[in-house]
């Protein structure tokens, strides 16, 4: 047939371009991979000068201690088991916060996003709960919750909702109205457009407003696990402030942003495997 | 809905207006099964409006569209799905499991066999539109409706898709009706062409009868009829 010939792209011009492709890829890994090393040299030449001017006593140890001490503080802990539990607990609490806050801040942006009656009724109440400063609520949620578990997942899942909230609304608000045409003539069954174009389309949205929504949650559970608590990394910070263990304190810190990065790459590697067909979240696809 | 005598669609006296700007007044078609109609007509005259209502994207004011419930319709882009792989663009609205089979068949149709699991992204612009194609045949539609659908081609690609859409109108034989800017391709696909021009059809060419005598005259003729006057090369 004729369409064999005229419309099949020339197997000699692909074959020739990709493999230009390659060429230019390796060049670009290497110079990649140099850059990496590269971003990593300054933060590793900090930590060597902190080691060494905490040796040298330029820094006391009750002001900023070594890095190794922090170092042997984690193993201590660790060993017996301390660090794990109070880990474990504020593990908890972020990710049953984030639950029950993701969710609602799902559901709500769903409504919204779809109606408009819902948006008149909803949006205003939502956004200016959303405009509180979260530390104003601290004695509020005090006097309602105590000073248990519920006040902490409370805390952390207002601050999870919105950026989900905000983010599920402007996705669905975002979505091409020219898609939503072709659903139409298509004949797509209402079910068929929700789950193949509006959630879809969507999701770029929503998964950044994740991405807040772990920052943020982190942040949360800082402020939260201030109040008086018995448990969690908050408790050993605080704890540690009562006796002056700065090498504990600096631990805390280091524990807490090591979650959020970790959190952070979960929620991006997360993205690179849901936005596959996204130009830029793209990896190892010719573009 | 009834189609009368079989027709592809039938169209009588139709009305659209936006506000008080009246777009169509008045407009009768019929299109037979398997046949090719194209449509010219200066830019703003009316030929998407009509289009749209004749895919049931807009409500009618007036007068009646006897036509299937389900025309397929090609846009000017492609409105492919980014996030969807191409079969399932393809299959977009039927059974999954006899549709990825048929999108499949479909995609090599359209010179794009092996691709079905591709992203939209990874296609050019001629193969895009191929693909959207694709999706609109899939369906075996009775009624095809292209609305400029190679207008944002380059010229090369645009020969080769015509003789695509012929192919393929020849095996599935839906009645079309194209949407076109193009007099060349008006004359190179279409069975009968028709000018619109204030609201209605204003003049009717079979291609057949008029080329006869070669096709220099019926694109004079078009031309004229969409005020575009040719100065004669001296002989
Ligand atoms: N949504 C709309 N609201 C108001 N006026 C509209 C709307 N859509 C189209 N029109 C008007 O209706 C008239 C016909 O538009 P239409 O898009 O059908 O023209 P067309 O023949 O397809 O033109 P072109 O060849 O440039 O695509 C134009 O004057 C246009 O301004
Ligand atoms: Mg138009």
């Amino acid at each position: 047939m004729t369409l064999e010939t005229s419309l099949s792209s020339g197997p000699t011009l692909r074959s020739s371009r990709s493999s230009g492709l390659i060429d230019t890829r390796s060049h670009r890994a290497l110079r990649d991979s140099e850059l990496l090393a590269l971003s990593w040299l300054a933060p590793l030449l900090l930590v060597v000068a902190w080691e060494l001017a905490a040796h040298l006593g330029w820094i006391r140890p009750q002001v900023l201690p070594a890095p190794s001490t922090v170092v042997a503080t984690a193993w201590k802990l660790l060993a017996n088991g301390t660090l794990f539990e109070h880990l474990g607990y504020s593990m908890l609490r972020a990710a049953i916060g984030f639950a029950i806050g993701g969710s609602i801040g799902f559901a709500l942006g769903i409504l919204v996003g779809f109606s408009r009656l819902a948006e008149a009724l909803l949006d205003r109440s939502i956004q200016m709960i959303r405009a509180i400063p979260f530390l104003a609520l601290l004695p509020l949620v005090i006097v309602w919750f105590g000073v248990d578990e519920a006040g902490k997942i409370f805390l952390v899942s207002l601050a999870v909702m919105f950026p989900i909230y905000i983010n599920t609304v402007l996705g669905i608000r975002q979505i091409d109205l020219k898609l939503l045409e072709l659903a139409k003539v298509t004949g797509l069954s209402l079910r068929g457009r929700i789950t193949k174009i509006i959630l879809p389309g969507a999701l770029p949205s929503i998964l950044t407003g994740v991405r807040y929504a772990l920052a943020v949650a982190w942040l949360a559970l800082v402020i939260a696990e201030t109040i008086a608590t018995t448990k969690g990394i908050g408790f050993l910070a605080m704890d540690a402030r009562e006796f002056l263990q700065t090498n504990v304190i600096v631990l805390t810190i280091v524990i807490y942003a090591a979650i959020g990065v970790l959190a952070d790459s979960a929620a991006r590697a997360l993205e690179r495997r849901l936005l596959a067909w996204h130009p830029n979240y793209a990896k190892g696809e010719r573009r | 809905m009834s189609l009368q005598n079989n027709a592809a669609v039938v169209v009588r006296d139709l009305h659209r207006h936006y506000g008080k700007r009246i777009v169509i007044e008045g407009l009768n078609l019929r299109i037979e099964p398997g046949e090719f109609v194209a449509m010219l007509g200066e830019s703003g005259c009316g030929k998407t409006t009509l289009l749209r209502a004749l895919a049931g994207l807009d409500p009618v004011d007036g007068g009646s569209i006897d036509g299937p419930a389900q025309p397929a319709v090609v846009f000017q882009e492609h409105r492919l799905l980014p996030w969807a792989p191409l079969w399932q663009n393809v299959a977009l609205g039927m059974d999954t499991a006899e549709g990825k089979a048929k999108a499949i068949a479909a995609l090599q149709e359209v010179g794009l066999g092996g691709r079905e699991n591709d992203w939209p992204r990874n296609l050019s612009g001629g193969q895009a539109q191929r693909v959207a194609l694709a999706r609109a045949l899939v369906r075996e539609p009775s009624l095809l409706l292209l609305d400029e659908p190679f207008a944002a081609l380059d010229a090369l690609t645009r020969i080769k898709m015509h003789e695509l859409i012929k192919d393929l109108v020849a095996l599935h034989r839906p009645g079309v009706l194209l949407v076109t800017h193009d007099v060349d391709e008006a004359i190179a696909l279409a069975d009968r062409i028709l000018v619109m021009r204030g609201g209605r059809i204003a003049s009717t060419y079979e291609v057949a009868a008029e080329t006869e005598s070669g096709p220099q005259s019926l694109r004079h003729k078009l031309l004229g009829q969409l005020g575009v006057t040719l100065h004669e090369r001296a002989a």
